[in-house]
C-alpha cells in the first residue's frame, strides 16, 4: 500500500502541491511567530544581562505596583542609605543611579523617538564605576554639571549630533539645552535595541528626572571573595524598612521575565491569526482529499475488488495526507523565518520600533509546527479517508451524476445543534462571566463557522438560484454553466466558499467593531467636551507633556481655561488601576464628566472622585475611605468624595491635582484640554496655543475634529496590521477555490471536451469557469458578511457598558469587500479557466 | 482495383464538404503516422455518406479534419466553400457550432443540463434565436417530448443518442458529423438512430457522414467510403449489406 501512495502522491503531485500551499501558509506563520517571539525575547534577555553584568547586588525600593500594562512600577530610595552601603563589609564600589523620561528634539524642532508606541526614550544618571557603566564613551567625555549630557550613539547618528553641539532635551520641567560633552555607546550597540539615551551626571539626572535627594536605585559590586548572595544578605540587614537588597543575577532575571509575560501577550495574538489560517487550510485539505477520493473511486474500488482491506485504503490515504502534510510543514518552517522578517517589517512598516538580533530557531518551533502541520492536514483528511474506505468493490462506473446529498436532513439537524452551541457559547463568552473569556469566545466563534459550513450545502441552493438566474440571462451558456457547475457539488462548493467565509467574516465584524468604537469615541469627544483644543503628546504612562505647558498657557488671554490631564498607576484591593489626575475646577469646566453626587472643589490631597458603576460594584459610597496602594508613598486612606457617570475621558478614578502631586514624584501631562475665551475667535487662540506649545515639541495641538481624527488613526493603524493579518486567511481562501477548480475541471475534462466540440469559443469556456468561481466567492463573501455583522453586533453590544455606545456599520467597506470578493474570484479563476480553455478537444472527448 | 488509385474520380461538383490532397500526421521523424494519406473527396449534399475500414485506418481522423477539430499537416478542407486551412481556431469553433452538427459514440451530452437544454446548446452558445416550429418538429420526430426535462443520467443510452441527434438537427446544420454514433447501443436502440439519420436526410434534406465499422449500419447510407491506411481504396454508390461485406471481404484479401 505504501508504495501505491507513494505512486499516488507523484501522479498527482501538482493537485497536491496547492493542497500543501495552504498548509505551508499556516505553518510558516506559526513558525515565523514563534521564531520572531523567540529572536526578540533573546535580544532583550540579551540586553537584561548586559545591563546588569556589573552589578553583584541591587538595592532599591520595595513598593511595587503592578500595572495595566503588566510592567511594575517602583517607588525612589533615599539618597543617605548609600552612606550605609558604603560602610558595609564586602562592598568594593556602590553608586547611586536614577532614571527617566528625556526625549530629543532634533535640529528642525521635531521630537525624537516615539516613546508612545515605540522604545523607549530615557535619561540616565552617569556613574563613574566602571562595572557599573554598562556604556562606553566612544567620543569626548563623561557629563559634569547641569548644563552637560552625553548621548548616544543612534541618536548623534540621526540628529546628526556632535560633541560640542547644543540639543534641546524634554523633560519632566520646562524643555532644557545641554550641551553634548560626549557620545555613548551601549555596550557594543549605538543604542539599547532602540532606545535613546540621555546621560547627565548624578545631580543633574536628579533634578532633570526624578527629585533631588532620591535614588531609584543603588548598584553594588561586592569586594574579591565576596559572593553577591553573601553581599546581599548583609546589606539587607543594612538597609531600612521598605528596601529590599537582590542580587544582579535576579535582578537580570525579572527583568527578562518582565519582556517575556509582554512578548508572550505578542505571541499569543500572533498565534491567533496562525490559528485562523490554519482553520482556513484545514477547509481546503478536506476538500481537496474529499475531490480526489471521488476521482479515484474506481480505483479504490478496483483495489478493494483484488483484495485490499479497508484500513488498507484508509491507511494509504491517510499516509498520503501525513505526507503532503509532512513536506508543506517542513517547507512552512522554513518559510518561517522569512515570515518572521517580514512580521517585523510590518510591525516596523506600523511605527513599532522592533530591535534586532540574531535569530532564534529554537526547537520548539520545529517541533511544535511539524506537530500542528502534519496534524492539522491529517485530522482534515480524516473523512474523506473513512469515506473512500467505505467504497464498495463493485462500485459501478457511473457518469457523473449532480450530487444531491448536501441537502440531507441530518446535515441541517446536525449544522443546527452546531450553531445552537456555537451561539450560546459565543454569548456566553461575550455577555457571561466565563473562567476564560478568550477560550470561550474562539470557540463560539469557530463552531459558528464550523456551523454554517455544514449549512452551507443548504444556503448554497437558493443563492445560487438568486445570483445564478440573472446570470445565465446576462451571460448565456456560460452563464448557465457557471450557475449549474458551482451546484453540481453543493458540498464542494461551500466547503470552498466557506475556507473565505472566515476570512471575510472576520475583517467584517473586525470592520464593524472598529468604526463602532470611532463612532463612539466620536460622540463621546461630542458629548463631554466642551473645549476647543486638546495638546497631545502621545505617550501614555512614561513621560510626557511638561505641566508647565498647562500653566503657560492658563496665562494667555485668549484661554479661559486649560487642564492638565495625568495618569499614575495605583493598586486598589491589589488590581492593577488608573488613575487620573486633574485640575477639577477647570477641567470640569472644559470636560463634562457627569457628576452625580459630591462636589469637586473638595477634591483635595486625601479625596477621590469614583465612577458610579464601579463604585456601586465595589459597595463605596460617598465618606468612605479605601485605602489605595501607591508606588511612592505606600497605602494610603483617600475618601470618596465625587461620584461621576461618565467614564470614557477620566476613566474610573481621578483626584485633585494636589493629590496626585502627594502621591507620585514625577509629573507629566499626557494631554492638555483647552477652552478658549470667548473674547477670541478660535483662529487667535489656536494660533496663541501653538506659539505657547512651540517649545514643547512632543505637543501635538489639535481642535476637536483632528482630535477625532488622530483617535481613529490610532484604531486604523491596530485595523491595518489586523487585515493584513487577515489577508493571509483570504488569500488562502483564493489558493483553495483556485484548487477546487482546477479539480473540478479535470473531472469535467469530457464535457468540456464536448462543449468546445460543438462550438464553445475559449472564451466563453473562460467566462464560465471565472463565473463559477465569481459565484463560489460571492457565496463565501456573503456568508463570511452575513457571520461577521453578528459578530461585530455582539461584540459591540457586549463592550456597550465600556463605551461602545454606538453601533456602526460600514456598508461602504462592506461593498468593498464584496467587490474584492468578485475580483479576487476572478484572479483565482485564471489558471485554471486558462487550463479549461487551452484543453485538448479530441483528447478530451477520448477521456474516459 | 484499377480505379482506386486516382482519388480525382471521387470528387463530385455539388459538395457540402471536400478534402483535397489532405495529410495528416502524428508525431515526427521515426516515430510519425500518417492517419490521412493525401486523401481527396468530396460529400455530396443531402445525403447520406459511411466511411468504413478496418480499425486504425483513419475513418475518425477524416472526420475530425473535416469538422474542423483537427488541423491538417497538408492538403486542404473545405465546408461548402469555407477553406478551413485559413480558420482560426475561434473561427473554425463558430464553425462548428454554427455549421455543423456532432454526434459521438458516446458523452454526447452535458450532463448538467436537461435534455432539452442540450438540444439547443449550439444555438445558445451561438446566441441564436430557437425556431419553436422546428424544434417542435424534431422532439416530436424523434420522440422526446416526454423526455425534455430529464438530464441525461435519467435517459437510456438510446434515448441520450437521440437527444444527439436532436442537436444536430435543431441547427440546420450544412453537415452532420457521427462517430460510431451506434456504437454503444443495443441494436433495436442503433436502428432506431440509424432510422433517424436516414429521415434527417429523406425528410428534412440535411447532409451526414458516418463513421462506422457496422455493414448493417453503412447499409442505412446512400454511399460507403473505404479507407485503408489513410488512403480511400473504394467509393460504394447504393449499398447493402451484401455489397458492403463483398467490399470489406475483398479488402481483406
Ligand atoms: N492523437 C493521435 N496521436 C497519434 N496518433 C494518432 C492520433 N490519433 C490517431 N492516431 C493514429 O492515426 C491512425 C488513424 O487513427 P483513427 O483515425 O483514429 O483510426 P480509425 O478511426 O479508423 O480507427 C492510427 O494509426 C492512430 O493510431
Ligand atoms: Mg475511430
Amino acid at each position: 500500500m505504501i508504495r501505491i501512495t507513494l505512486e499516488n502522491l507523484l501522479a498527482r503531485r501538482f493537485r497536491l502541491i496547492s493542497t500543501a500551499i495552504s498548509v505551508l501558509i499556516g505553518v510558516a506563520f506559526l513558525a515565523g511567530t514563534f521564531v520572531l517571539t523567540d529572536t526578540l525575547g533573546a535580544t532583550f534577555d540579551d540586553l537584561f544581562a548586559e545591563v546588569n553584568e556589573g552589578i553583584d547586588v541591587e538595592i532599591r525600593s520595595a513598593e511595587e505596583i503592578t500595572t495595566e500594562f503588566g510592567v511594575p512600577v517602583r517607588g525612589r530610595i533615599d539618597e543617605a542609605i548609600l552612606d550605609d552601603v558604603l560602610a558595609a563589609p564586602g562592598v568594593e564600589a556602590a553608586a547611586g543611579a536614577v532614571f527617566g523620561y528625556a526625549q530629543f528634539v532634533d535640529p528642525d524642532g521635531s521630537p525624537m523617538g516615539n516613546p508612545g508606541q515605540g522604545a523607549p526614550t530615557y535619561g540616565f544618571s552617569w556613574t563613574d564605576v566602571d562595572e557599573l557603566n554598562p556604556t562606553n564613551l566612544v567620543d569626548g567625555r563623561s557629563p559634569a554639571g547641569p548644563d552637560e549630557v552625553v548621548i548616544d550613539a543612534m541618536t548623534a547618528n540621526d540628529g546628526p549630533f556632535a560633541v560640542g553641539d547644543t540639543v534641546t532635551i524634554l523633560l519632566e520641567g520646562p524643555p532644557q539645552r545641554f550641551e553634548i560633552v560626549g557620545v555613548a555607546k551601549f555596550g557594543r550597540a549605538d543604542s539599547p535595541l532602540g532606545a535613546s539615551m540621555a546621560i547627565f551626571d548624578l545631580d543633574t539626572a536628579q533634578q532633570v528626572l526624578a527629585e533631588p535627594g532620591m535614588f531609584d536605585a543603588i548598584d553594588i559590586v561586592a569586594a574579591d571573595g565576596v559572593t553577591a548572595d553573601d553581599l546581599r544578605d548583609t546589606l539587607a540587614a543594612v538597609v531600612p524598612d521598605g528596601v529590599e537588597a537582590i542580587t544582579g543575577d535576579q535582578l537580570t532575571e525579572e527583568g527578562q521575565n518582565a519582556v517575556g509575560d509582554a512578548l508572550s501577550f505578542f505571541n499569543t495574538f500572533m498565534l491567533i491569526f496562525a490559528a485562523v489560517a490554519l482553520f482556513v487550510a484545514s477547509f481546503i485539505i478536506y476538500n481537496t482529499f474529499s475531490i480526489l477520493v471521488v476521482q479515484r473511486t474506481k480505483e479504490m474500488a478496483l483495489l478493494r475488488a483484488l483484495g485490499a482491506h479497508r484500513h488498507q485504503i484508509l491507511g494509504a490515504i491517510l499516509l498520503e495526507a501525513v505526507i503532503v502534510g509532512i513536506v508543506a510543514s517542513v517547507l512552512g518552517l522554513v518559510a518561517g523565518i522569512g515570515v518572521a522578517s517580514l512580521l517585523k517589517g510590518l510591525l516596523a512598516a506600523l511605527g513599532m520600533a522592533i530591535p534586532s538580533g540574531p535569530v532564534v530557531f529554537a526547537s520548539r518551533t520545529i517541533w511544535v509546527s511539524l506537530l500542528v502541520g502534519v496534524g492539522v492536514t491529517a485530522i482534515a483528511a480524516l473523512a474523506p479517508s473513512r469515506r473512500a474506505s467505505t467504497v464498495a468493490p463493485m462500485a459501478a462506473i457511473r457518469e457523473v451524476e449532480v450530487d444531491e446529498s448536501g441537502r440531507s436532513t441530518i446535515r441541517m439537524f446536525a449544522g443546527l445543534a452546531l450553531l445552537a452551541t456555537g451561539l450560546a457559547v459565543l454569548m456566553w463568552g461575550l455577555f457571561g462571566d466565563p473562567p476564560d473569556t478568550l477560550a470561550a469566545i474562539g470557540g463560539g466563534v469557530v463552531f459558528v463557522f464550523l456551523a454554517v459550513a455544514a449549512l452551507g450545502p443548504i444556503a448554497a441552493l437558493p443563492f445560487s438560484q438568486v445570483v445564478g438566474r440573472p446570470l445565465a440571462r446576462w451571460r448565456g451558456v456560460p452563464g448557465e454553466l457557471a450557475q449549474e457547475n458551482a451546484m453540481r457539488n453543493p458540498k464542494r462548493t461551500s466547503t470552498t466558499a466557506a475556507a473565505l467565509m472566515i476570512g471575510v467574516g472576520l475583517v467584517a465584524s473586525i470592520s464593524i467593531f472598529a468604526e463602532s468604537a470611532k463612532a463612539s469615541i466620536n460622540k463621546i469627544i461630542d458629548d463631554a467636551f466642551i473645549g476647543d483644543l486638546v495638546i497631545d503628546s502621545g505617550s501614555f504612562g512614561f513621560g510626557g507633556l511638561s505641566p508647565e505647558l498647562a500653566a503657560d498657557l492658563n496665562e494667555l488671554p485668549e484661554v479661559d481655561a486649560a487642564s492638565g490631564v495625568r495618569i499614575g498607576f495605583a493598586e486598589i484591593d491589589g488590581e492593577p488601576q488608573t488613575i487620573y489626575g486633574v485640575d477639577p475646577p477647570t477641567m470640569l469646566s472644559i470636560v463634562d464628566v457627569g457628576i452625580s453626587e459630591g462636589d469637586v472643589g473638595d477634591l483635595h490631597s486625601a479625596e477621590l472622585a469614583v465612577h458610579d458603576d464601579y463604585a456601586a460594584e465595589q459597595g463605596w459610597e460617598i465618606g468612605d475611605t479605601v485605602d489605595i496602594a501607591f508606588a511612592q508613598t505606600g497605602v494610603r486612606p483617600l475618601t470618596v468624595t465625587v461620584l461621576y457617570t461618565k467614564s470614557e475621558l477620566t476613566g474610573n478614578f481621578f483626584m485633585g491635582n494636589e493629590a496626585f502631586e502627594a502621591n507620585y514624584p514625577d509629573v507629566f501631562d499626557f494631554q492638555v484640554f483647552v477652552r478658549r475665551s470667548a473674547d477670541f475667535t478660535s483662529e487667535q487662540a489656536r494660533t496663541a496655543v501653538e506659539a505657547a506649545a512651540a517649545d514643547y515639541a512632543n505637543a501635538e495641538v489639535q481642535d476637536l475634529e483632528q482630535y477625532k481624527q488622530t483617535q481613529a488613526d490610532q484604531i486604523n493603524q491596530l485595523l491595518g496590521l489586523i487585515y493584513a493579518l487577515l489577508a493571509l486567511a483570504i488569500l488562502i481562501a483564493l489558493i483553495g477555490i483556485a484548487n477546487t477548480l482546477a479539480l473540478s475541471i479535470l473531472e469535467r475534462t469530457h464535457e468540456l471536451g464536448l462543449l468546445r466540440a460543438v462550438g464553445m469559443t475559449r472564451r466563453q469556456l473562460r467566462t464560465a469557469v471565472r463565473w463559477e468561481s465569481v459565484l463560489i466567492a460571492l457565496l463565501g463573501t456573503s456568508l463570511g458578511a452575513g457571520v461577521g455583522l453578528f459578530f461585530g453586533w455582539a461584540m459591540v453590544r457586549a463592550l456597550r457598558d465600556d463605551g461602545f455606545t454606538e453601533l456602526q456599520i460600514p456598508i461602504s467597506q462592506l461593498v468593498i469587500v464584496l467587490v474584492v470578493a468578485v475580483a479576487a474570484g476572478v484572479l483565482a479563476a485564471t489558471q485554471p479557466a486558462r487550463r479549461a480553455a487551452n484543453l485538448d478537444i479530441l483528447k478530451a472527448i477520448g477521456t474516459e | 482495383m484499377v480505379a482506386l488509385t486516382d482519388s480525382e474520380i471521387y470528387l463530385t461538383t455539388n459538395a457540402a464538404a471536400r478534402a483535397e490532397k489532405a495529410l495528416k500526421e502524428f508525431g515526427s521523424g521515426d516515430t510519425s503516422v500518417v492517419a490521412l494519406d493525401h486523401v481527396t473527396m468530396s460529400v455530396e449534399a443531402e445525403r447520406f455518406t459511411a466511411i468504413m475500414g478496418p480499425s486504425g485506418s483513419g475513418k475518425s481522423t477524416l472526420l475530425h479534419c473535416l469538422a474542423g477539430l483537427e488541423p491538417l499537416t497538408g492538403g486542404s478542407m473545405y465546408i461548402g466553400d469555407t477553406d478551413l486551412v485559413s480558420l482560426s481556431d475561434s473561427e473554425l469553433t463558430v464553425l462548428r457550432r454554427d455549421r455543423i452538427g456532432f454526434v459521438f459514440q458516446t458523452f454526447n451530452l452535458v450532463p448538467t443540463m436537461t435534455a432539452e437544454r442540450n438540444i439547443t446548446l449550439q444555438l445558445r452558445l451561438g446566441r441564436h434565436p430557437i425556431d419553436r416550429a422546428w424544434f417542435d418538429t424534431v422532439v416530436d420526430e424523434l420522440g422526446l417530448r416526454d423526455r425534455l426535462h430529464h438530464r441525461p443520467s435519467e435517459l437510456s443510452g438510446g434515448q441520450q443518442q437521440r437527444v444527439a441527434v436532436a442537436r444536430a438537427l435543431i441547427n440546420r446544420p450544412d453537415i452532420i458529423f457521427a462517430d460510431e454514433p451506434t456504437g454503444n447501443l443495443d441494436s433495436s436502440s442503433g436502428q432506431e438512430v440509424l432510422g433517424f439519420l436516414r429521415q434527417a436526410v429523406d425528410n428534412f434534406g440535411q447532409t451526414v457522414v458516418m463513421v462506422t465499422h457496422d455493414p448493417g449500419a453503412a447499409a442505412h447510407a446512400d454511399r460507403v467510403i473505404f479507407l485503408v491506411d489513410g488512403r480511400i481504396v473504394h467509393d460504394l454508390d447504393g449499398p447493402n449489406v451484401d455489397s458492403i461485406l463483398g467490399q470489406l471481404r475483398r479488402l481483406e484479401a
